[in-house]
């Protein structure tokens, strides 16, 4: 740290790469730090995360008995204990509150001022923040799986939905119509995302083991449909062709940067593909349980040198490194299933959520103090807190 | 050191003690307190045996951990940083992860599993957060009621509750029925109650209510006690005092014992007065016989004044203290009345009362209905005593009846001329009006002989007779008899002389000898034909031939009827099958059982497994001496064949315990002991295959053996094939 500190300042080292260098020890050191709390509103399991990417302050949550909540996670009390407060929540006496579990929520990209929310209810809801009203509602025909909207898109407003119907359906919120219908799957469709660099590139993954790329200027048909194989073995087995998965594909995730993403399948297995090629690059996860019927929400971590993972892992979050596939570590925490989890960039933090009804805080731990001479001698009495001691009692006897 | 710790986390968990040997858990103490290694190598020991399948294990081992976690700080985070697996292993967070048996104990752990997790909440929970979390999760999710010691889930909690509901729906109504059901009742209750106070009064005049005692006095059956002042001078009625007059010994009079002078007068005295109200009339009698006798003696006057009958005079006062009630003619409406009332109320009312009350604290009513119901049952209850207390002596009921039917039958019922045209039995006056002859026998006439002057109504009828006539009585069975009988002598005495007397006893005998057999002779069912049985049937036997149904056409000449012999014998031999009767076997077998108790079995000639019924004592040994030789010696046969199959483990285990070599290496060198001495590791455990050797669990391996269920499926799969041949509906087919 110091070497990278006076590397920064005589100007050897590029400026990117202390912060790198300090978000990955933070990273690698994210622990359940017993200094942070988030409230606990849900009453019911928690489905979906999202952070808002102006700031990083304010948190969304959908539970899945249709409540949202909305937490602020900046600690400006200056004291190290914070419990993240909920500002406000759509709850169960607000009249427009979903009626069934509210499957994604997701910030506007560009301002904390609209949300958006999908639920089973077969509704997408956009809010007025400052009101928590919705602005606008839009209906399917099936339950919505999941929604996304561009984060870097400057020419569209169009949010991607993916509902149990097999189409994927294009909301543009200028419209506040259904614009496009992307055709293609057999399957319901689980999981949506655009991509971070090209605004018009859309990527779906659905339950006929299937992965798409869209662009959506051309809405006819889709630019690749991702193989697992990699084109080699499809044409021997004409079954298996095109999938991506051997099971259902319930989860999605770009890059930061919007090169690569990762899918997850009840195969139990992860792939990164290739964006620009939709090639498998054959990074080998290991086994990831995932037994989840719905949209599986996880993230990969920006900024660091070596990017992560964080993908649920039953009750647990495995934390893999991108590119090599290594399991770096498994968060445990949650007492259920964990659906979701979100990573806080700008402080390395990481939120997930579980069907416990939980949703917990992970904090990079803090650096120990440098060891004083002093305290080495005074031993474990010197710990702060009496419930770190040991207690043994203090006759040979007794034991 | 990392072997003793092992050997120790294992005698420790295996013991299957629901308590830890201290000393060893002393020696695991100082072991784990010289580094964290050792705490972390115990963890993982731990974490292995809180992961068998055996609830006493998992018991143990919390227990340790228990211990332990209290003491050292790497322990605690090492337990923590895995708690949800900790959690299934001991509170049963995960459904598809049952607890293992055996239930008690995995219930035991669970329920100490679960207050220990809120002890270390609320003793560690602030510093460690995967706790509270889990504690929080526990109490949450899982809807553990961190108060409810029993630890029951939420599923159990529900059903329970739903059980209490419905039963307390059912209680309701049950309370309102009994609500409705005492409404209706107690109008009746009250009214025999108000009836029953009656009779008391009628029977037992209230010392203090005069008025009451005057009408009582009249009844005349009461008698009443002396009761703190006052005292009352018994009157005696009824049965013990038939007549008034008399005074007898039995009256404890004081006027017993007085001189012969003043006895006249006071005896006459108290006899006009009718011994009523005695004590009433006490202070008037005496003043007026004080004038009386004023003019008679003045050496009296001082005796006289004070109601005294001489200087030596004695009072004898007999207070009975206890309540008797005796029943005469006079009160015996009163007291059947009563005893009427008394039984209803035992047998009715009680027990229903009861019964509302029962409901009504089932069903937690606690209103005006469950006071209601409980005064009433004190009421009925303090009736009945009352009751008890009068201490009424009843004549037998039925005698009474009968007596006073006797008795009082010219008195109270009208005699009803016998109706004509029936007439059960012709008096004797009357029986030349019918054309018979006289009977007279003697003892006819004498009974007759008592024939009551006559009366308004001249058939007025002798006594015997009316008894007679009833027919429900046992005098009129003995006249039938009597009746019947004499009518076969006379007509063997009719004849004057009869030469021998012996024939006629002879014939006695016989027909005695006949009458028994008659007895004895079972009635059967018989048909028609029997009741013609030795007539001439012109048309038995006979067949009728009609030979052509034709119209027109008929054969010249034919015999009509035809007789056929064999057809009039078979109508005349008649077979009636007699079985004899069911006797339904009433000794047992009462063969000695392994158990002691003597067998129960009522075969009538042969036990299914004791062989053939032998008279045997109450020990279950035979009585005759060759049953019992015979027993002995099959007794001795079976203990040598016993011999041959004697568990040899059983054997061996004696063996080592005792020292003394009973032979089992040569059983064992023979048979199957040889596989069989594996030593079960942990002793101290509850076996938990023991508890499936139930009568259910022998069934199914015989039934769901392997071999037979081939055997079942092959014979199926052969009747499935039978199905398409010859006869395949027929179930003797199919099988074979």
């Amino acid at each position: 740290m110091l070497g990278f500190l006076a590397s920064r300042q005589s100007g050897l080292d590029h400026p990117l790469r202390l912060r790198r260098a300090e978000s990955t020890r933070r990273v690698l050191s994210l622990e359940l730090n017993k200094d942070r709390d988030v409230e606990r509103i849900h009453g019911s399991g928690v489905n979906s995360l999202d952070i808002e990417p102006v700031e990083g302050r304010y948190m969304l949550s959908g539970g899945s008995d249709g409540v949202i909540v909305l937490y602020d996670l900046a600690n400006i009390s200056r004291k190290p204990y914070y419990t993240c407060k909920a500002v406000c929540t759509v709850g169960k006496s607000h009249p427009d509150v979903h009626k069934f579990s509210v499957e994604t929520v997701q910030w506007y990209p560009h301002d904390t001022g609209i949300f958006t929310s999908s639920s089973f209810d077969k509704t997408l809801k956009i809010w007025d923040t400052n009101t928590l009203q919705p602005a606008d509602v839009f209906h399917f025909e099936g339950t919505v799986y999941s929604h996304h909207m561009s984060p870097v898109a400057t020419k569209h407003c169009l949010i991607a939905v993916g509902t149990k119907s097999h189409k994927v359906q294009l909301c543009d919120l200028k419209s506040g119509s259904c614009s496009h219908i992307l055709q293609g799957h057999r399957g319901e469709v689980l999981a949506v995302s655009w991509s971070p660099r090209h605004e018009y590139i859309l990527a779906t993954a659905s339950a006929d083991s299937r992965v798409k790329l869209w662009d959506v200027r051309r809405a006819s048909s889709c630019l690749i449909t991702l193989d697992q194989h990699n084109g080699e073995k499809s044409k021997a087995s004409s079954e298996t062709a095109n999938t991506a998965h051997n099971g259902r594909v319930n989860g999605l995730c770009f890059t930061a940067d919007g090169l690569h993403f990762l899918t997850t399948g009840t195969d139990d297995r992860m792939r990164l593909w290739n964006s620009s090629s939709g090639e498998n690059t054959l990074v080998n996860y290991g086994k990831v349980c995932n037994e989840s019927r719905k949209g599986l929400k996880f993230t990969i971590s920006d900024g660091c040198s070596p990017d992560f993972v964080f993908v649920p892992f039953d009750s647990r979050i495995a934390v893999y490194t991108l590119y090599a596939g290594e399991l770096i570590t498994m968060l445990r925490g949650h007492y259920s299933d964990v659906d979701c989890c979100v990573f806080q960039s700008n402080f390395q933090e990481l939120y997930s959520g579980s069907k416990d009804c939980n949703i917990l805080a992970w904090v990079p731990a803090m650096r120990d103090p440098a060891p004083d001479e002093d305290s080495e001698k005074s031993g474990p009495q010197s710990h702060l807190n009496p419930a770190f001691q040991d207690a043994w009692s203090s006759s040979d006897e007794e034991g | 050191m990392d072997q003793k710790l092992s050997e120790l986390v294992e005698q420790l968990t295996t013991s299957g003690e629901p308590e830890l040997n201290l000393e060893k858990m002393k020696e695991l103490k100082k072991i784990c307190r010289t580094s964290d290694e050792h705490i972390s190598h115990i963890y993982h020991l731990l974490m292995t045996q809180l992961n068998e399948d055996h609830a006493e294990v998992r018991f143990s081992a919390f227990q340790v951990v228990a211990e332990l976690f209290t003491r050292s700080h790497q322990f605690r985070t090492l337990l923590i940083s895995n708690f949800q697996e900790f959690l299934e292993l001991t509170v049963e967070t995960d459904y598809d992860q049952p607890l293992p048996p055996p239930k008690e104990v995995a219930q035991k752990l669970k329920k100490l599993a679960i207050k220990s997790v809120q002890e270390w909440h609320e003793k560690y929970g602030e510093t460690y957060k995967k706790l509270s979390l889990g504690y929080h999760f526990l109490k949450q999710n899982k809807k553990v009621d961190f108060q409810d010691t029993s630890a029951r889930t939420l599923a159990e909690r529900k059903r329970e509750e739903e059980k209490q509901r419905r039963l307390e729906n059912i209680y309701k109504e049950k309370a309102k029925q009994a609500a409705e059901e005492m409404q209706e009742m107690s109008e009746e209750i009250q009214a025999n109650l108000i009836e029953m106070e009656n009779c008391f009064k009628l029977l037992m005049p209230d010392p203090f209510d005069f008025s009451v005692n005057g009408v009582e006095s009249e009844l005349g059956r009461t008698e009443d006690k002396a009761k703190a002042g006052s005292f009352q001078v018994e009157k005696e009625m009824g049965l013990e005092a038939p007549m008034p007059g008399t005074l007898d010994d039995e009256q404890p009079c004081c006027s017993k014992d007085l001189p012969p002078v003043t006895l006249n007068q006071k005896t006459g005295e108290s006899g006009i007065s009718g011994s009523s109200e005695y004590q009433e009339e006490d202070g008037k009698g005496l003043s007026e016989r004080e004038c009386e006798a004023d003019d008679m003696n003045e050496d009296d006057s001082f005796i006289r004044k004070h109601g005294l009958g001489s200087h030596t005079y004695n009072l004898n006062l007999e207070i009975s203290t206890d309540l008797k009630v005796c029943e005469n003619e006079d009160n015996s409406a009163v007291v059947t009345n009563l005893l009427d009332i008394c039984r209803l109320i035992k047998n009715k009312f009680c027990p229903s009362i009861q019964s509302w009350i029962q409901l009504f604290t089932k069903a937690g009513v606690n209103d005006d209905r469950l006071r209601h119901a409980i005064d009433l049952k004190r009421q009925l209850e303090m009736a009945l005593k009352k009751h008890e207390a009068l201490n009424i002596e009843c004549q037998q009921r039925e005698r009474k009846v009968m007596k006073d039917s006797d008795e009082e039958d010219d008195d109270d019922f009208v005699e009803v001329p016998e109706k004509e045209g029936f007439e059960p039995h012709i008096p004797d006056h009357l029986r030349k009006e019918y054309g018979l002859e006289s009977l007279a026998p003697p003892q006819a006439a004498k009974t007759q002989g008592i024939v009551k002057p006559a009366g308004p109504n001249p058939p007025k009828r002798p006594k015997t007779n009316d008894e007679e006539l009833d027919p429900t009585c046992a005098a009129a069975t003995w006249k039938l008899i009597r009746d019947k009988l004499p009518k076969l002598p006379p007509i063997n005495s009719s004849v004057p002389g009869s030469p021998e007397p012996d024939t006629s006893t002879e014939s006695i005998n016989k027909q005695k000898k006949r009458e028994e057999d008659r007895a004895i002779a079972p009635v059967m069912p018989f048909g028609i034909d029997l009741y013609y049985w030795g007539q001439d049937q012109p048309t038995a036997g006979k067949i009728l031939k009609f030979s052509s149904q034709h119209r027109f056409w008929t054969p010249n000449e034919l015999e009509e009827e035809v007789e056929n012999k064999e057809m009039e014998a078979m109508l005349k031999t008649r077979y009636i099958t007699f079985p004899g009767k069911f006797e339904p076997v009433k000794h047992k077998c009462r063969a000695p059982m392994p158990d002691g108790s003597l067998c129960e079995r009522q075969d009538r000639f042969k036990c299914p497994f004791h062989g053939k019924i032998i008279p045997r004592d109450e020990l279950g040994t035979p009585t005759n001496p060759e049953d019992q030789a015979r027993e002995a010696k099959q007794k001795f046969e079976k203990e040598a064949e016993e011999q041959d199959w004697r568990d040899p483990e059983f054997m061996r285990e004696i063996e080592s315990a005792t020292g003394v070599d009973l032979g089992s290496s040569k059983i064992t060198g023979k048979g199957k002991g040889g596989k069989k001495g594996k030593k079960k590791k942990y002793p101290n455990l509850t076996d938990l295959k023991q508890h499936t050797n139930t009568s259910r669990s022998r069934l199914q391996k015989k039934v769901f053996n392997k071999a037979a269920v081939k055997r079942v499926v092959s014979a199926m799969n052969r009747m499935d094939q039978k199905k398409h041949e010859k006869f395949a509906n027929q179930f003797n087919y199919a099988l074979n």
